[in-house]
């Protein structure tokens, strides 16, 4: 795919340079040190920690917020921790992650975890089956959250909007989301 | 030693794993560590999902339940590695980032809650190798697990970021082995030992983690462990019912027990296998019980 300039988001690289974690993006010096170390890239060579941050240094907002590789991601950091300029890879790739989540490109099981969490407080809630388990397992009865207090700050933060606005698939496809 | 902790269980091991539970209570209170179940603690929330839709409702959420335990003036003891990094990193980010914690009191009002930075969280493993020392544990070991090979797995989120968490090495960590020596057991190494569970693409790219399941596997077996021990009960999930999905995926025939380290070093203090309940997990432990039977 030839890169023109029409995919150069000039203001997307400061979008991520402005976060706490994101300011040191600019030491990266393309070592490889990430891809090298990073457990998902050993197996599926489609998610490759060097090339997202190439990518968001480029300002190519496109191949890394509208991929859907940033969530492949295991979120082990163990990019960070070995990086030798101390860029923190995988803040990075969280702040990207955000980014994409805003323009409701984030995978269907985590609007079904969301949506767990919005209604019950918790993402897995105790079924009655497990009830009754903890019961025979003489287990105390635990006093969880009410989940209208967790919904009170889910909508002071616009995150229960955030979670409706998932796109499907198809939509997906229509905003021309890059796959390689 | 005397003190005490807020228990915070999180999801997972209450509402999946409760056979977890059984045996961290009875060790906890073998090793006199009180813990308190607070009410009003909610999801932590998982710090690989959350933090990806939206970090700073991650980090609200996660405050709220660091206010829950200042209010009652606890330090808070995690049981599983996912919560730990969460609230961790929430507490490490309040005191680190300007302005944030203003924003987050903000909301954290419309509940009538505070964070005030108070508290500390600490990790189950940080708890038993700093606090309650390997010593202590060792003087609560009735039938030392003499001659029983155990591969460690410390998982990610108990030792990365370091900076954030400052738990251990996290390259060269030892705590872990520590708390296993102190049951008798011995500690082998084995290649990948750091390797990452995989949990976190479990849901996005099942072929991804079932090759990462394997090859961890793979290297504990070649290591002539008895058992893989976790400190995570996500790990435990990943490599006990991942491990049977694996043997059908990839035609593997693992058959290695993963234990959770609170069911170890409850057998070391003489607890009997049916009161840890080892019917709830996938692979069955019978041959290493069957070994510790004729310590």
């Amino acid at each position: 795919m030839v890169e023109t300039s029409s995919s150069i988001d000039s203001r997307f690289r400061s979008l991520i340079t402005e976060t706490h974690e994101g300011e040191t993006l600019n030491l990266c010096y393309q070592c490889s040190t990430c891809s090298g170390c990073c457990p998902v890239f050993r197996y599926n060579s489609q998610f490759n920690p060097r090339r997202i941050i190439e990518n968001t240094l480029l300002g190519k907002r496109d191949r890394t917020v509208k991929s859907p590789e940033i969530w492949l991601c295991t979120v082990c950091h163990t990019c960070t921790e070995k990086c030798p300029q101390g860029v923190k890879v995988s803040e990075i790739i969280i702040e990207l992650k955000n980014l994409s989540s805003k323009e409701g490109l984030f995978p269907a099981h985590l609007q079904e975890e969301a949506k767990a969490l919005l209604e019950f407080g918790m993402v897995s809630p105790p079924t009655k089956a497990i009830l009754s388990r903890r019961e025979k397992l003489k287990l105390p009865v635990i006093e969880n959250a009410p989940p209208e207090e967790i919904r009170t700050l889910t909508s002071a933060t616009g995150f229960d909007k955030l979670v409706e606005g998932r796109k499907s698939e198809e939509e997906t496809q229509e905003t021309g989301v890059v796959e390689e | 030693m005397s003190c005490e902790y807020a228990l915070f269980l999180g999801c997972t091991i209450p509402n999946r794993l409760p056979h977890l539970e059984v045996s961290t209570r009875m060790i906890l209170k073998n090793l006199d560590v009180n813990v308190r179940d607070l009410p009003g603690f909610a999801c932590c929330p998982d710090p690989v999902g959350f933090s990806a839709l939206d970090r700073f409702t991650w980090i609200v959420l996660a405050s709220r339940n660091l206010a829950v335990a200042e209010e009652a003036g606890l330090d808070v003891l995690t049981l599983c590695s996912g919560c730990f990094e969460t609230l961790k990193t929430a507490d490490y980010v309040l005191r680190n980032e300007n302005g944030l914690k203003e924003k987050v009191n903000e909301a954290l009002a419309k509940v009538g809650k505070e964070y005030k930075g108070t508290v500390e969280v600490r990790h189950l493993l940080q708890v038993l190798y700093e606090d309650v020392r390997p010593e202590k544990i060792e003087s609560t070991v009735e039938k030392p697990l003499k001659g029983i090979k155990v591969a460690v797995h410390y998982g990610c989120h108990v030792l990365r970021p370091s900076e954030v968490l400052q738990v251990d090495d996290p390259f060269n960590p030892t705590s872990f082995e520590s708390i296993v020596k102190a049951t008798g057991a011995t500690p082998v190494d084995y290649l990948k030992k750091f390797l990452c569970c995989g949990v976190g693409v479990r849901s996005v790219d099942e072929d991804t983690t079932n090759r990462m399941i394997e090859e961890k596997l793979r290297y504990v077996r070649m290591s002539g462990a008895d058992l893989l021990c976790v400190i995570c009960p996500f790990c435990l999930i990943q490599y006990d019912i991942g491990q049977f999905q694996i043997n059908k995926a990839l035609g593997t025939d693992y058959h290695i027990p993963v234990l959770y380290y609170p069911h170890l070093l409850a057998l070391a203090q003489g607890v009997s296998a049916d009161e840890l309940h080892f019917k709830f997990q996938r692979i069955k432990p019978d041959a290493v019980l069957e070994k510790i039977e004729k310590l």
